[in-house]
């Protein structure tokens, strides 16, 4: 142990009152500095043990003239001076002072050892006063108690400043508290829907799960969906992301890993970022649509699934839905009138669910519609993601690897073409579990992301949704036909679509029939063939309204 | 039918003496400085004391012995009301549970000595809605202590991956999954897609209890990953400790035979979920093949051993391992009773120091461990399902498994530090080894391990 030496003279050059550990080994004797880690000091610096009560001493240094003490060093010599003493008393020793490390006077603290001495007398000071002192100084705000009277001044001043407030009104001190009260709090789904046309990068757009209050902007968008109910009310909401993060990733495909989830990964991220830029200009986000992502972004949203050979389907599931999809989770702000069609492939689920080629058409069809009312509605098509159950439907999971694979940059035309051909291959509805419309048929029996319990569940969403939907994703376009009328009347329809009273005169053939069929008694292979007849390329995608 | 009056003087309690109850013989540790230490009632309100009463109690039951435990359950009722301080409400829940159990187990007379130990057996749990539960778990780092810790090594441990799968078996209904996304949300290379696991149902019985489905529970996490920009998916597969879990390792394995080479970065994050997993004390269910997981051999280990091995097949990228460091797996009642109040009084003490006495929340906290003092006391076989372990089985567990231990980053430990600077000042710290342990007062409470296949 250390001798204890009661140091109280005065420290300044001589008496190195050192115990350098005689009985001790000497500090490490190694070749590198430690400084970084607290507690490691200079192998060659000398180690002083002070006893608790010098340590706490207030005046440790005494001038030797007048016996004034003084907390601090600096500050004797300066009233040495005043003193006017002889040059040669006035002048330190000439040595170089040697480093000077201190240990913790208490026996059980890892600081006692000299190899892990502290190489400040103030630091080794608060170090004693807050681990092995009595906590005299209380907060009076937050009652935690402090040893050291500067960790306590330190404390009041941020004491209470550093608030998070959530909008039900509750205020945290603490950001976990604060961040786990706020995912459950059902002031999310009302600022998600206030701040859809907001494009406040810290808004929180969310579809409500339960909030069907249609107050939403512009377009008197059908009510959110909210997930674990059926789909009834779609409002989609158009989430405002970060544009700068999302941006950013955007250029980057999903690399190396490349397995489907990756895949989804990289083109929702794409497609976040699509929408994102599509947010950051809102006359972008029409030409996003109109050009049915033909923007560099859109190619850079398919490409990036491209790598991922493996997962195909996915991928170019991802590639084009996710562009819709990331409009709805990125909240293009204003400009969301792609929004629309990001919602109704919504759920970032989606991006599991959706299989490339049916929706992406359908969505390259929608969104031409709609590329004329730039105006934007931040649609409310809002399919939450909680849907998911739906979207992870039963067959989303098969699904993924039976779709399809995706052409790698495909032109917005290419992809109309592409979906035609794929037709009702597509089947796995990936609109239409978007749409939280799920097969009842539970074939996979686990393999379901998002759809938390079993049919029960998703027979009622399907109830819900008024379909009775005799599940089995044949046809995505079936099941997105089918889910369409959740979006309300066909008025109702019309403007989800985007095209509005102007847009009503002049409905595409293949969209109309679309339409009409949806009121009616469906026929997948109807719809698919209005599809594959594909007179809904370029004029669909030209027409506006 | 009571048949003192009044308390006996305590020579007259036979046959045994009742140790010294004076407080020279205080071996309780209260090392903090400045701390109150437990306001008695005289010699009686000492904690030891009040512990001794208990194994007396608990010896006098186990041997049927009526008139003794009546009596002395008459002098704990006396000392120990159940509004007084914490030492005093604990002695009380465990009365409780003493009671419950003889009046399970006892004989006739037993049952009618109960009858007159007028209590409310009744424990009122409270179900809480989402944002109940999210505020109750932030009262005490019991729990946020694992959740910071879980999330950094986790967040360690997944980097570079673009997809990642969390698997969350969790006593607290998710609670600390918003606080993960958000930690993934500002990672710099960019949110990944998050797919979160969830065993539904499996703490349907045990406190706390949670009044939303776990459909809600997803959406609304979907919802908040959203607004984070983080792609969620939600699951939720019905699985129940009573088994191991098998469903869900069914589900499990075959996501990882599908995905194993797309680079998803399997997660486990098993807070305070484990230790209702049968263990070796259990005896074995009577089925013939008492492996549950039906794509691996019959064993004769315990599900808990059964379910890490199973684990380990899933080969995970990291599983992190959080539970309470107690031992309540003793068959012997006494032993599990001493281990109990050695521990249990820690919650109760905790909570006496920042909740005051009349408020709801302590109520609840206060019921729930109520409710796990009644389990591990009273119940026996499968009922029990309060089978805590120590760390250091753990650890043994988990080696054994084919997993290696994985330290803590200096990043995590602060982060723990600070979140505990903003609790009451008893809370600490311990870095044994690879693990951390949260302390109250420098008893060991939770630790938090974190592993990777070996």
């Amino acid at each position: 142990m250390p001798v204890e030496v009661d140091n109280s003279s005065t420290v300044s050059g001589d008496a190195s009152v050192s115990s350098t550990g005689n009985q001790n080994p000497p500090p490490k004797s190694a070749v590198k500095k430690k400084r970084n880690l607290p507690g490691m000091p200079d192998p060659d610096a000398e180690v002083i043990a002070l006893s608790p009560t010098t340590l706490l001493a207030t005046n440790r240094f005494v001038c030797e003239i007048c016996n004034k003490g003084f907390q601090r060093d600096q500050n004797l010599q300066l009233h040495r001076r005043g003193h006017n003493l002889p040059w040669k008393l006035r002048q330190r020793s000439s040595k170089e002072v040697k480093k000077r490390v201190y240990v913790c006077p208490e026996p059980t603290c890892v600081h006692h050892d000299p190899s892990r001495a502290l190489g400040d007398l103030t630091g080794i000071k608060k170090h004693f006063c807050r681990k092995h002192g009595e906590k005299k100084w209380k907060c009076d705000k937050c009652s935690k108690k402090y040893a050291v009277q500067s960790d306590w001044k330190a404390h009041s001043k941020i004491c209470g400043t550093r608030e998070y407030k959530c909008d039900c009104g509750t205020v945290f001190s603490r950001r976990d508290s604060f961040i786990t009260h706020r995912a459950f709090c059902d002031a999310l789904a009302v600022e998600s829907a206030k701040t859809q046309t907001n494009p406040s990068s810290e808004s929180d757009p969310k579809v409500q799960a339960a909030d069907s209050s249609p107050r939403r902007s512009p377009p008197a968008a059908p009510p959110p969906v909210s997930a674990p109910s059926a789909i009834t009310s779609s409002d989609i909401r158009i989430q405002s992301s970060d544009p700068r993060t999302v941006v950013e990733e955007a250029p980057t495909p999903a690399p190396a890993p490349a397995p489907p989830p990756a895949g989804l990964n990289g083109s929702s991220s794409s497609s976040v970022s699509l929408v994102s830029s599509g947010c950051s200009s809102s006359s972008s986000s029409s030409s996003v649509f109109s050009s049915l992502f033909t923007s560099t972004t859109v190619s850079a949203s398919i490409h990036p699934p491209q790598p991922l050979a493996p997962a195909p389907p996915l991928v170019g599931l991802n590639g084009s839905c996710s562009g819709s999809v990331s409009l709805v989770s990125s909240g293009a702000s204003s400009s969301s009138s792609s929004g629309v069609f990001a919602s109704l492939f919504a759920s970032s689920t989606v991006s599991a669910s959706i299989q490339p080629p049916q929706p992406p058409a359908l969505t390259n069809l929608i969104q031409a519609d709609l590329a004329p009312s730039t105006s934007i509605e931040p649609i409310s098509l809002c399919l939450s993601t909680s849907h998911g159950s739906s979207i992870f439907g039963t067959t989303g999971q098969e699904r993924r690897q039976h779709a399809p694979p995706l052409q790698p940059a495909m032109s917005a035309t290419a992809l109309l073409q592409k979906a035609a051909q794929m037709g009702a291959a597509a089947s796995n509805a990936s609109l239409l579990r978007g749409l939280g419309i799920v097969s009842s048929s539970a074939p996979q029996e686990n393999l379901q992301w998002g759809q938390a319990q079993v049919d029960p569940d998703n027979a009622s969403i399907a109830a819900g949704l008024g379909l009775g939907l005799p599940c089995d994703g044949s046809s995505g376009l079936k099941e997105l036909m089918m889910g369409t009328p959740v979006f309300g009347p066909k008025q109702t329809t019309l403007d989800f679509l985007g095209l509005g009273v102007a847009a009503g005169g002049n409905p595409n053939a293949s969209l109309s029939a679309l339409i009409t069929s949806i009121g009616g008694g469906f026929d997948a292979t109807t719809a698919a063939a209005s599809f594959r007849g594909g007179d809904y390329t370029s004029k669909d995608i030209g027409r506006s309204s | 039918m009571m048949q003192f009056s009044e308390i006996p003087p305590l020579h007259q309690i036979p046959p045994f003496s009742i140790p010294t109850m004076n407080k020279n013989q205080i071996h309780r540790a209260r090392p903090w400085p400045g701390f109150p230490t437990s306001k008695g009632l005289g010699s009686f309100g000492d904690a030891n004391c009040m512990e001794q009463l208990l194994v007396h109690c608990a010896n006098a039951i186990e041997s049927n012995d009526a008139t003794l435990a009546q009596q002395i359950l008459w002098v704990l009722n006396n000392i120990a009301p159940p509004d007084g301080d914490s030492n005093q409400r604990l002695t009380c829940a465990f009365l409780r549970a003493l009671i419950v159990r003889a009046a399970k187990s006892g004989t006739c007379k037993m049952l009618a000595a109960m009858a007159n130990a007028h209590c409310n057996l009744s424990i009122d749990i409270h179900t809480f809605s989402v944002i109940e539960l999210a505020s109750f778990v932030d009262l005490t780092p019991w729990h946020r202590f694992g959740f910071t810790a879980a999330n950094a090594a986790i967040l360690e441990a997944v980097e570079g991956y673009s997809v990642i799968h969390i698997v969350d078996l969790s006593l607290t209904h998710c609670m600390q999954i918003p606080t993960l996304i958000d930690a993934i949300a500002s990672r710099l290379e960019g949110p990944p897609l998050v797919k979160l696991t969830v065993a539904g149902g499996a703490t349907e019985d045990v406190p706390p209890m949670l009044d939303l489905s776990y459909e809600e529970l997803g959406s609304k996490l979907i919802n908040f990953a959203r607004s984070r920009n983080v792609v969620l998916e939600f699951r939720a597969i019905p699985s129940t400790y009573a088994d191991g879990f098998s469903s869900l390792i069914e589900q499990l394995r075959v996501q990882h035979l599908v995905y194993a080479e797309s680079g998803e970065a399997l997660v486990i994050n098993c807070h305070m979920m484990l230790h209702y997993l049968p263990e070796e004390t259990l005896p074995p269910l009577s089925n013939v093949n008492s492996n549950p997981y039906s794509f691996e051999p019959s064993s004769t280990q315990s599900l808990r051993a059964m379910f890490l091995k199973a684990l380990r097949g899933l080969d995970p990228t990291v599983v992190v391992l959080v539970d309470e460091d107690a031992d309540f797996t003793s068959n012997n009642l006494v032993c599990r009773l001493r281990a109990a109040f050695n521990y249990l009084w820690i919650p109760y003490d905790t909570v006496d120091t920042f909740l005051p006495q009349g408020s709801k929340q302590r109520q609840w906290y206060e019921a729930d461990i109520c409710w796990k003092i009644e389990n591990v006391i009273a119940h026996e076989g499968l009922q029990r399902v309060e089978r805590l372990e120590p760390k250091s089985r753990w650890v043994q567990r988990m080696r054994n498994a084919g997993f290696r231990g994985v330290s803590f980053g200096e990043e995590a430990i602060s982060e723990v530090k600070t979140m505990l600077d903003e609790h009451a000042a008893g809370w600490g710290l311990k870095k044994e080894e690879d693990d951390l342990v949260l302390t109250w007062k420098g008893h060991n409470v939770v630790f938090a391990t974190a592993w990777l296949p070996a």
